[in-house]
């Protein structure tokens, strides 16, 4: 005979009163999955977090663009995250040359002090070549727009973020007003609107010459290129493009110290990050499995104790006409609330850190993250912690069933 | 003729105590049939308890075979075997082994969920028991607040709750005071004799023998015959 749903219910009670009996003992394996998961969310919804942050950017830099960056492929996120080579002025030229180029915008960044009214913080400032065209460029293709102000126009004027002009300083920024950099006074001409990353809305923007000027970096020069391509052209072919053409100058330039360079599509970025992110998950998931196999180490644990106790129950059940998979049914389905417990316990402690970050991340404003769960991570976490009791608890619960109901019965007599 | 419910052919168990082999059991031959009343007294260490367990399906002999209901035990699998003794046999414990986390109703309708007995037919029957043990009003008590009679009317309303054939109870009175004790033997006593059920009963009290109708003397693993009947054990009290 089948076991029937109306009997499956029953061994779901019956679990449920033997997990109550055994509280304390119950409450402290729960806790072993409880830690498990709870690293596992917030490992999780850390990397999910990083990956939204990653995309945010990718987002911002939009498509039908290309950057155009010195270091090879493979050293892409060294001279990101710390600069280095730059690209030179004939290498600009030679991009500005290629096939399906419409507008080059060379780019560079660094951090820097900024005083306001007396107040001094580190920011990032950012130099556009060309600055004028590279506004309608921003506007148009990037969805740059003023908040307030007006665009610059002469040269002391720049341009600020959304949260510079209302996070950063104690006092809000207004359009008009003036804010010292490196020793110069410049004016707040406008403010931005919000660019969609907390990152590009921590920025002051301003002409290459300006930005030039106070880093003393020499003229024509850029961290990066931002290369517009014509209407319809295809991001890949005009790589090709921009590729050979700064090899031919290169070549020209022969002798000097000549560093790589790297043309990436939004494509090729998105790959890239994607491929990192990946392996920073794996890493991740590796360490909480680890967490998690203690913890189902831990039902295990718990579970032989429970069928050593209750050894004299599992003989008087089978006495009065239990079958074996009434009994096996009983302890899986004990040791698979058991972590069905601990799942969402640790789903819970990690949405509390998770949004304990992202609170942490708004009231400061030099640590941008944000997390994320996803309901994917919440039923993913579900499935696991019950599958793991359940996995946990199966050699347990076979033993169980397969005491000899006289032998279980005389235990303890 | 009419067939026994439980038969046992040349049965023998055998333990083993380090590297000696001790015999519970010793060739037993048994049959019991349907409708009887039967005790099986012996000293303690008689192996009167092995004998039962291996009436009650509990154990298995080391030699010779038992049959259920005309079934060779040891040709079912364990699950039909469980399945079997949960329809035929109810059982009736001196420890009364009532499930701790269970109430008073729960643990009688426990027998009929392993039996798949649907839920409502499981309350009435088991309420209909109980209040007929009289315990009408402790149908939801845990056995721990009930007293040593109450919990062995209980467990003797478990062991009625599937209605089976044969009921197996053993030294049902042990942890009894005499007054409790009457009552359970009257408990049996009306399921046999209503019902015409069979019952067995272990016991070394020759005052709970006296409310059966055969007596099954055993001693060092063996049967006694001083009453010779046509099948050599049985010895009638007549």
């Amino acid at each position: 005979m089948e076991q029937t749903i109306e009997q499956t219910k029953e061994y779901f009670y019956i679990a449920l009163r033997n997990i109550r009996t055994r509280r304390l003992r119950s409450s402290l394996t729960v806790l072993g999955i409880v830690i498990g998961v709870f690293l596992i969310i917030s490992l999780l919804s850390l990397s999910e977090g990083l990956k939204t942050t990653i995309n945010q950017q990718l987002q911002a830099m939009g498509g039908e663009m290309v950057i155009v960056m010195p270091g090879g492929e493979e050293d892409i996120l060294t001279s990101m995250m710390f600069g280095g080579a730059k690209l030179e002025k004939q290498d600009i030229e030679a991009i500005k040359k290629a096939k399906g180029v419409d507008k080059v915008l060379g780019y560079s960044y660094t951090g820097t002090i900024a005083r306001y009214k007396d107040e001094s913080k580190q920011i990032a400032m950012c130099g556009y070549d060309p600055w004028k065209e590279g506004l309608d460029i921003l506007s148009i293709f990037q969805g740059w727009s003023l908040a307030e102000g007006r665009w610059p126009s002469k040269q002391n004027q720049i341009l600020i973020g959304q949260y510079i002009a209302n996070e950063i300083f104690s006092k809000k920024i207004k359009a008009g007003s003036e804010m010292v950099i490196k020793g110069k006074k410049f004016e707040v001409a406008g403010i931005l609107n919000s660019l969609g990353s907390r990152q590009d809305d921590s920025m002051v923007y301003m002409d290459m010459k300006i930005y030039q000027d106070l880093t003393g970096e020499k003229r024509g020069t850029a961290a990066y290129a931002i290369v517009k391509l014509e209407q319809g052209a295809d991001e890949n072919a005009v790589k090709t493009e921009i590729e050979a053409s700064l090899e031919k100058t290169r070549k020209r330039r022969a002798g000097t110290d000549v560093a790589d360079f790297s043309v990436i599509t939004s494509e090729k970025m998105g790959e890239l990050v994607g491929t990192i992110l990946g392996i920073i998950q794996i890493v991740i998931i590796g360490f909480a499995s680890i967490a998690i196999l203690v913890g189902g180490i831990g039902i295990t644990n718990s579970m032989f104790t429970s069928v050593r106790e209750r050894t004299k129950e599992i003989g008087i059940m089978k006495a009065i006409g239990a079958k074996n998979s009434a009994i096996l049914s009983i302890f899986l389905i004990e040791a698979g609330i058991v972590g069905i417990f601990g799942g969402v316990g640790g789903l819970l402690l990690g949405s509390i850190l998770a949004k304990a970050i992202d609170y942490y991340s708004q009231i400061n404003p030099t640590f941008y993250f944000t997390t994320t769960i996803s309901p994917w991570m919440i039923i993913f976490a579900l499935i696991f912690s019950f599958s793991i009791g359940c996995l946990a608890g199966f050699f347990p619960a076979r033993a169980a069933a397969k005491l000899k109901p006289v032998e279980a019965l005389r235990r303890y007599e | 003729m009419e067939k026994p419910i439980i038969k046992l052919e040349n049965v023998w168990k055998t333990y083993k105590l380090g590297k000696v082999d001790l015999n519970a059991i010793k060739g037993i031959d048994l049959e019991v049939f349907p409708g009887s009343f039967v005790t099986i007294m012996g000293a303690s260490g008689s192996g009167k308890s092995t004998l039962l367990n291996i009436i009650g399906c509990l154990d298995t002999p080391t030699k010779g075979k038992v049959f259920l209901k005309n079934k060779d035990i040891s040709m079912l699998s364990e699950n039909q075997l469980s399945q079997l003794r949960g329809k035929t046999i109810g059982f009736i414990f001196q420890e009364f082994n009532l499930l701790p986390n269970l109430n008073a109703l729960e643990n009688v309708m426990l027998p009929m969920v392993f039996q798949g007995v649907p839920l409502e037919e499981r309350k009435k029957r088991a309420k209909q028991l109980l209040i007929s043990m009289h315990l009408g009003e402790r149908i939801f008590h845990q056995p721990a607040e009930l007293s040593g009679g109450e919990r062995q009317r209980v467990a003797a309303a478990r062991a009625f709750a599937n209605n089976p054939e044969l009921v197996i109870a053993d030294e049902p009175t042990g942890n009894l005071d005499s007054t409790t004790g009457k009552k359970i033997m009257e408990v049996l006593t009306n399921f046999h004799k209503e019902r015409g059920k069979t019952i067995i009963v272990v016991t070394h009290d020759p005052n709970i023998a006296s409310y059966t109708e055969e007596i099954i003397n055993i001693k060092d693993g063996e049967i006694i015959a001083n009453h010779k009947q046509a099948d050599k054990v049985l010895w009638n009290k007549q």
